[in-house]
């Protein structure tokens, strides 16, 4: 650990001012300069989260078809291969629709619930309660929960059963794996998403919503006149954390309930990028997705902010 | 606003309608799930795929037992544990000084070190997640749960840093320059001014941390891996699904025993923690 660099403070009792100005330089020698105490935090952030991606960046200009393979510098090819591979184009679609379907659907799902919270009807402490659930539960376990209910023998085809409906195999299906790992996004992101968009709502001043409801608006005009405009910016900043975690973070719920499959019906870019490395080996690839992944990253964020900017 | 027509009266109507109707669906799909799980797992999976939301036969504890000897759920828990609370100390001992010099600094080196920080919140980290491998095999530290608790507090630190920097800039200079002409020292004013203070932040910071490393799977799953003497009970549960013939039962049985550290704490710590988890995402 760092020790800050300082000279001890003088006890001088000598003239106040003086004294004063001596004991702001003391202890506020650092003030000002670098900030000494830092350094840990930076060293270790550095190493473990900084390093990785600067890996990340120069191995996609590698050919390292093995952990056991010395590694040689490609330059672009393995983007070049990338940009000609079905694989990576099928995961590219599958993230599009991810994304383009899930994030408006659960943006806008939540706001349509936070709306009807921050109206205080009945119970809707029990519903803030609730909203909270899917935030607090890991990916394993949410996943486990949507295998135990999606599989053929499960809760959601026993109860189209009693309805007299046959059932499906939801994830082994390619027509409907993709849509159920959206449905698994959409249940674990809409309450979180709801309890951080209400919590600007209920910021919203009392007594523009008075002179609303008096011009006669009720909720719906309300919720997307009044509400949605005031929120806007700050639904921005929700959408983009949701827009980040699924681009990012898919792969673990594809690992966990499909590997991908049937086919390449539901390898995400974020799973192409696991799969590379940690299943065929091919790091070089792996790590080139992950650098497109970051920069879809970037230009998502970019086009978000852009569309839920303040208009006025 | 126009005079309402009865045709903007129907679809406030209905909007009003429709958002009570989305929140109390909603809650019901979230209820629903851990109604199926409690039941499920006191049957077997005849009973289940039979009568999916009926109440069970008998209360049976078996499933409880089967899973956490088949996956080793003991020291699956034990481990997560450990490598929580390691990675949280680990974590407050990297932030806490940080954001002290952060917040007292004035020059432009400290405005930069934040700036690095926040990026942070750009980085996807997952995807460096190979050469995080690469990493802990050159500190010969791969498929041991230390490498994890030295890992964990680094994703962390952006976070931490710039909530604590947050709640230390609250803090009045002259209470400082009162305890700086006292002779303390750096380190003594800020453990006796800034941190007494900064109690709420250390809060948000624990809990936040402390639902997302517990919660940790893929660093967890491809660092630690699979031996059971080191891997935490994230990995450890999902072991339960096997591709031919899974004990349901067992399996949500065994989910249940993962849920239930999580929910103790949020039962208990409900405000503090809905505070923390919007404070953490906004600030992020």
């Amino acid at each position: 650990m760092a020790v800050l660099v300082e000279e001890p403070p003088v006890r001088s009792a000598g003239t106040p001012p003086n004294r004063s100005r001596r004991g702001a330089t003391g202890v506020g020698e650092a003030r000002g300069r670098f900030p000494t105490f830092a350094i840990p935090a930076l060293v270790w952030y550095g190493l473990f989260m900084i390093g990785p991606v600067v890996a990340m960046i120069v191995i996609a200009f590698l050919s390292w078809p093995g952990m056991l393979v010395t590694p040689t510098f490609a330059g672009l090819d393995n983007f070049r291969v990338l940009f000609s591979d079905e694989t990576f184009w099928a995961a590219v679609r599958n993230s599009t629709i991810q994304i383009v379907v899930g994030l408006p659907v659960m943006i806008v799902l939540a706001f349509l619930l936070a709306f009807h919270v921050v109206q205080k009807p009945r119970g809707h402490k029990v519903l803030r309660y609730l909203l909270f659930i899917p935030a607090l539960i890991s990916a394993p376990a949410t996943a486990m929960m949507f295998y135990a209910m999606l599989n053929p023998d499960g809760l959601v085809n026993g109860v189209l059963a009693t309805l007299g409906i046959g059932g499906k195999a939801w994830l082994a299906d390619p027509a409907t794996a993709l849509g159920a790992l959206i449905v698994v996004d959409l249940w674990a992101g809409i309450g979180y998403s709801a309890v951080l968009i209400a919590s600007r709502l209920d910021g919203v001043d009392g007594e523009v919503v008075q002179a609303a409801r008096m011009d006669g608006a009720g909720s719906w005009r309300l919720a997307w006149g009044v509400y949605w405009p005031i929120a806007r910016d700050f639904i921005g900043v929700v959408a983009m954390l949701q827009f980040l975690s699924m681009l990012f973070s898919s792969a673990q719920n594809v690992l966990l309930l499909t590997q991908g499959g049937p086919g390449t019906a539901t390898t995400t870019l974020s799973y192409l990028v696991y799969q590379k490395a940690f299943v065929d080996t091919d790091l070089g690839y792996s790590q080139a997705v992950g650098v497109v992944l970051f920069v879809l990253g970037l230009v998502g964020m970019f086009i978000i902010r852009r569309v839920l900017r303040r208009t006025h | 606003m126009a005079k309402p027509t009865a045709g903007t009266r129907l679809r406030d109507r209905i909007g009003s309608i429709t958002g009570g109707t989305i929140a109390w669906v909603y809650a019901a799909l979230l209820i629903l799930p851990f109604y199926y799980f409690v039941v499920s797992s006191f049957k077997d999976n005849d009973g289940i795929f039979e009568s999916p939301l009926a109440l069970p036969a008998s209360w049976d504890l078996s499933n409880f037992t089967d899973a956490v000897r088949q996956a080793s759920l003991g020291p699956a828990i034990a481990n997560s544990a450990i490598t929580t609370v390691a990675a949280l100390v680990l974590t407050l001992v990297l932030a806490l000084p940080a954001s002290f010099a952060l917040a007292r600094a004035t020059g432009r080196a400290g405005r930069i070190v934040e700036a690095l920080f926040s990026l942070g919140f750009l980085i996807p980290s997952f995807a460096a997640l190979f050469p995080t491998f690469l990493l802990a095999a050159a500190m010969g530290l791969f498929h041991t749960r230390t490498f994890l608790v030295l890992l964990l507090p680094a994703t962390a630190m952006p976070l931490a840093v710039v909530i604590l920097t947050q709640f230390m800039r609250t803090i009045p200079r002259e209470l400082e320059e009162a305890a700086s002409m006292d002779g303390a020292s750096a380190w003594q004013v800020m453990r006796q001014v800034y941190l007494p203070i900064c109690i709420p932040g250390i809060a948000t910071v624990l809990l936040l941390n402390f639902l997302s490393f517990w919660n940790e799977y893929l660093y967890a799953l491809v660092l630690i891996g699979p031996d059971t003497a080191q891997r935490t009970i994230q990995v450890a549960l999902p072991t339960l699904k096997v591709d031919a013939g899974t004990d349901y039962g067992m399996l949500m049985a065994g989910t249940l025993v993962t849920l239930l550290p999580v929910y103790l704490v949020y039962t208990i710590l409900q405000r503090q923690m809905q505070k923390a988890l919007v404070s953490g995402a906004i600030k992020g």
